[in-house]
């Protein structure tokens, strides 16, 4: 059977589906994982859904490189009324050329990640406005994502290697194999001649329109690489600025200097050890990252979770969520110019918070702390008293502290108001996600959208702002903290006594039978995904990070053209992005 | 203890006659001229040295740290570390710069920095020069600052240097003109330039009787010297370090002791013109302790100047110079305005510095200054933040 008798099969097997009296031909195939859509009506399908329907969020893009055909998958929830997921997969059966059209169009979010799909993965999208490379360089071969790829130092498909275990001692593999030997570029790459490409930023550079503001006098902008070593881009990011004196008129996000193939390395580990994997995404806050990993692989594994691990999930990830806000917060002053001193302030906090986390988990930072089950050690003793003592008296008085000596500060609020503005319609065109999305006056969240965990048992708000600037994100990060208070008051009296792990021994090798999940957890930045296809291996299959300030940086550029360039720090430092997690 | 009470004109006087002794009059005069200048000279380096290490601990305790606390008893000898390994570091010109104008500027600022000490009187007649047009020459060396910025940032060929010296230009011209206003307000109410002089004429300090020429002053100052808040042609979190972003090593150098020179200047002015510069309580009995009590005041206004940089953000740039143009000129205007306005009421001949009577009435005006500057930049922010819809602003 050719691509095409596969396709006309199963038309006639879904033509049934309602919206194929809309757009005719569209759903191929109603899977029990989503929507099989033909890649030529996709265009049509997603601005009916988008405007019909309700779909205006599009959470998540990503793809899995199957036998038989590559499956971009897009994830489409409601955010201006919340609706559950919708599920688009687009299969490509051309495996030499896969070609779908973009829906950029349709969704601004989709923008950085369809060129992560492309970057990694090969699928190139037709009609995308910037279809470049996003997270790895211009010379690098091949798209890793592929399961076809071979890694330089490839060993074996995945771990454990028993390649490093020769005699049972262990070697490390760049000791084998000698450097450069299986490092190979593009045919008719080289690179020594390669240079910076100008040519990539002619659009913000405006080279091709006329220069001159009217009055016959020449003016020319200048191209600002704002990082990768810059004090206030948080990381090795770099935004490449046009700027026309101080203003900005033209911006580009780079990114990828820390990339590492997170999700290529997560499809060689096994389940268990992408737990600790995790840490390492938004080190900022490793615990929330735990949590979103485990819960898509006991949404696999169809585990319960003991209530009182359930209680500790929640307090540990809502701890978090005060610390990550509170770095958000001090730091967001340090790019206004605060010299460090908020900034110290909240780390002082975070170290109390840090210091809890050691107790339980050992670790401070990187605490690799949960489990597909349950958490990996009980809370020790006194832990909760501490915990009390730090949520009823010691952090309401810090936030008192905030709020007197930065709410209202006249600096500060004429340089955050007005200031990168969002409307609520951006937005959600924009995928933004967490305070970001409800700065601008969404008050989605999925904790309320879609609990998961234990959330639906406790009492909070959803903090939102109508403003969509800069203001607004400082603000809804700080009353997130107030709401988190509320909740970890509300989860440290209800916790349980019992076991953390459900019953059984541990394991170390987890049956994970085949399947797909996509968990999101409400994590401080945003929303974080983790999407896990099993095929019944000991390693996944395909395994995806929905990193939230990662696509929170689509809206960079609308956000910051027309400020100044010191408002682009600050609108960057509102993003409050973490490398690790952009990067991946 | 006579010889105490008066201890540094005293020694001055010992030192002439000793070296009188074996030398001619006009070998006296050379002698006493280098050394008077060696030692104002080098204020900058001294300036800078003491200077980190009060700012570094100052921040530090702000912040909730300890500071520097290594090298020295309370790390009082961090700042030679650090002067030993800026001189020990390589010093780097880019390819692109232009070399002269390059090695020029670190000289040029940090000349500025040090000539500015001619003028300040440390006590009664410790004074390097008496100039008669001192408050003039004390504007005119602050403007050099700004050519050798701008040298900097030009000839570094570096797109981030460029960004601060531009700011330069915009910031310090427009800082220029409410600082030569409020000087000249005291200047008005005093009667003379000589900065030696408007200390003796400075009855009450003029803090109380000109505040808005205080606050003025002060804020001008800060701008002009590129202090928080004020500091975005070096905005660290926005432009790396503005102008000085490709000095390295000893020039480097040179701009941090300029930096902290006129640090200590500004104050040193702000103590002349404002805080009644080396009086105090027992001045009369003992001069001496004029040079203390300029040194008490000077380093307070330091810690003011520091205490800011460690508590408030930046402006930007159209809102620093919006300030300066909307609210700094027109306040300082009404205030010379009224000042000359005051002066003229029961005008003595023969009389030096205000009256008490004209002192008062230089205070209701600066006060009601104040309240109708803060009434309109109120209603203003209120008018804006309403046409935003903003909240809370």
């Amino acid at each position: 059977m050719t691509a095409e008798t596969i396709a006309t099969a199963q038309a006639t097997a879904a033509a049934s589906h309602p919206y194929n009296e809309v757009v005719p031909g569209a759903v191929l195939e109603a899977t029990k994982t989503g929507l099989v859509v033909s890649p030529d009506r996709i265009v049509e399908l997603a601005r009916y859904l988008r405007d019909e329907q309700g779909y205006d969020y599009c959470s998540m893009v990503t793809s899995i490189d199957w036998p038989q055909y590559f499956e971009v998958v897009y994830y489409l929830y409601g955010a201006a009324t919340p609706k559950d997921a919708l599920v688009l997969r687009v299969r490509l059966t051309d495996k030499a050329n896969p070609v779908m059209p973009s829906l950029t169009s349709v969704w601004r979010g989709a923008d950085f990640q369809e060129r992560e799909v492309y970057d990694l993965m090969g699928v190139r999208f037709e009609g995308h406005p910037n279809l470049r490379r996003i997270l790895l360089w211009e010379g690098f071969e091949g798209h890793p994502l592929r399961k076809d790829y071979k890694e330089p130092y490839f060993e074996e498909e995945s771990k454990p290697f028993k390649s490093r275990h020769p005699d049972g001692a262990h070697q490390w593999a760049e000791d084998r194999v000698p450097w450069k030997d299986n490092v190979s570029y593009p045919v008719g790459w080289d690179p020594d001649l390669w240079r910076s490409p100008e040519v990539q930023y002619r659009r913000i550079m405006g080279v091709d329109e006329a220069t001159g503001n009217g009055d016959g006098l020449r003016t020319e902008r200048i191209l600002v690489n704002m990082g990768p070593q810059h004090p206030s881009t948080h990381g090795v990011f770099r935004m490449v600025i046009a700027v026309e004196g101080e203003n900005v008129v033209g911006l580009e996000p780079e990114m990828g200097y820390l990339h590492r193939c997170h999700e290529k390395i997560g499809e060689r580990n096994t389940y268990i050890m992408n737990i600790a994997f995790t840490d390492r995404l938004d080190y900022v806050s490793s615990m929330s990252n735990n949590l979103g990993y485990v819960l898509a692989v006991e949404k696999l594994m169809g585990l319960q979770v003991p209530e009182r691990a359930e209680y500790i999930r929640v307090i540990m990830a809502e701890l978090t969520r005060i610390i990550s806000h509170l770095i958000a917060v001090g730091f967001l002053f340090n790019d206004l110019g605060a010299y460090f001193t908020p900034a110290l302030y909240g780390m002082r906090e975070r170290e109390l918070i840090l210091d809890l986390f050691e107790a339980a988990a050992g670790s401070r930072m990187m605490c690799n702390y949960m489990r597909f089950g349950g958490v990996m050690a009980d809370l020790p003793a006194g832990w909760v008293e501490r915990a009390r003592n730090l949520v009823w008296n010691r952090l309401p008085k810090v936030m008192e502290d905030f709020e007197n000596l930065l709410s209202g500060n006249e600096i500060f609020q004429s340089r955050t108001h007005g200031v990168g503005v969002l409307t609520a319609a951006e937005a959600i065109n924009y995928s933004m996600s967490g305070p970001m999305l409800r700065a601008s006056g969404v008050p989605y969240d999925v904790r309320r959208a879609e609990p998961y965990s234990i959330y639906d048992r406790f009492e909070f708000d959803v903090c939102s702002r109508p403003e969509g600037d800069v203001w607004a994100r400082f603000r809804v990060r700080m009353d997130e903290i107030y709401q988190s208070l509320r909740i970890l008051k509300q989860a440290l009296d209800g916790l349980p006594e019992g076991p953390i792990m459900p019953p059984g021994k541990k394991q170390y090798q987890v049956r994970v039978p085949a399947g797909e999940a996509y968990a999101r957890i409400e994590g401080p930045k945003g929303e974080l995904g983790f999407f896990v296809v099993s095929d019944g291996k000991p390693n996944p299959y395909r395994y995806h990070v929905r990193a939230p300030t990662f696509i929170n940086l689509t809206s960079l550029e609308k956000m910051t053209l027309g400020h100044k360039i010191a408002d682009a720090v600050v609108i960057l430092g509102a993003v409050d992005i973490v490398l690790g997690e952009v990067d991946r | 203890m006579d010889y105490l009470r008066n201890f540094f004109v005293n020694l001055a006087r010992s030192w002439t006659a000793w070296i009188g002794g074996f030398l001619p009059d006009w070998g006296v005069n050379l002698v006493n001229y280098l050394v008077v200048g060696i030692i104002l000279v080098l204020m900058p380096v001294i300036a800078t040295l003491t200077l980190t290490w009060m700012e570094r601990k100052v921040i530090g305790r702000i912040q909730n740290r300890i500071g520097p606390n290594r090298v020295g008893p309370w790390g009082i000898f961090q700042a030679f570390a650090d002067a030993v390994k800026m001189l020990i570091k390589e010093d780097i010109v880019p390819s692109g710069a232009d070399k002269p104008v390059f090695n020029l500027a670190p000289i040029l600022i940090a000349g500025a920095a040090a000539l500015l000490w001619a003028v300040v009187p440390f006590g009664r007649g410790m004074i390097g020069q008496n100039l008669n047009i001192g408050a003039l020459y004390v504007v005119a060396v602050g403007s050099i600052t700004t050519i050798a910025v701008i040298m900097a940032g030009w000839s570094s060929n570096n797109k981030f240097a460029l960004l601060g010296a531009f700011r330069v230009v915009a910031q310090l011209l427009s800082y220029e003109i409410p600082m030569v206003l409020s000087i000249a307000t005291v200047v008005l109410v005093t009667g003379t330039m000589r900065m030696g002089d408007i200390v003796e004429r400075q009855v009450a300090p003029f803090i109380v009787v000109l505040p808005v020429a205080f606050i003025t002053y002060l804020l001008a100052a800060a701008a002009e010297t590129g202090r928080a808040p004020f500091d975005l042609l070096e905005a660290d979190s926005e432009i790396v370090a503005g102008y000085f972003v490709e000095y390295s090593g000893l020039k480097f150098g040179w701009f941090y002791i300029a930096e902290y020179g006129n640090l200590f200047a500004i104050a040193a002015i702000t103590t002349t013109l404002f805080l009644g510069g080396w009086r105090g309580p027992f001045v009369s009995v003992a001069p001496a302790l004029g040079p203390f009590y300029f040194v008490i005041k000077s380093v307070a206004v330091i810690f003011v100047l520091m205490w800011i940089r460690g508590t408030w953000p930046r402006f930007r740039i159209d809102q620093m110079l919006a300030f300066a143009w909307k609210v700094l000129v027109p306040a300082s205007l009404a205030n010379l305005l009224w000042s000359a306005i005051v002066l003229q009421i029961g005008r003595q001949p023969e009389q030096l510095g205000p009256t008490i009577v004209q002192m008062i009435l230089l205070l209701v005006g600066n006060v009601a200054i104040l309240a109708v500057t803060g009434l309109l930049l109120g209603r203003a922010a209120r008018r804006y933040a309403a046409q935003h819809g903003w909240a809370g602003a």
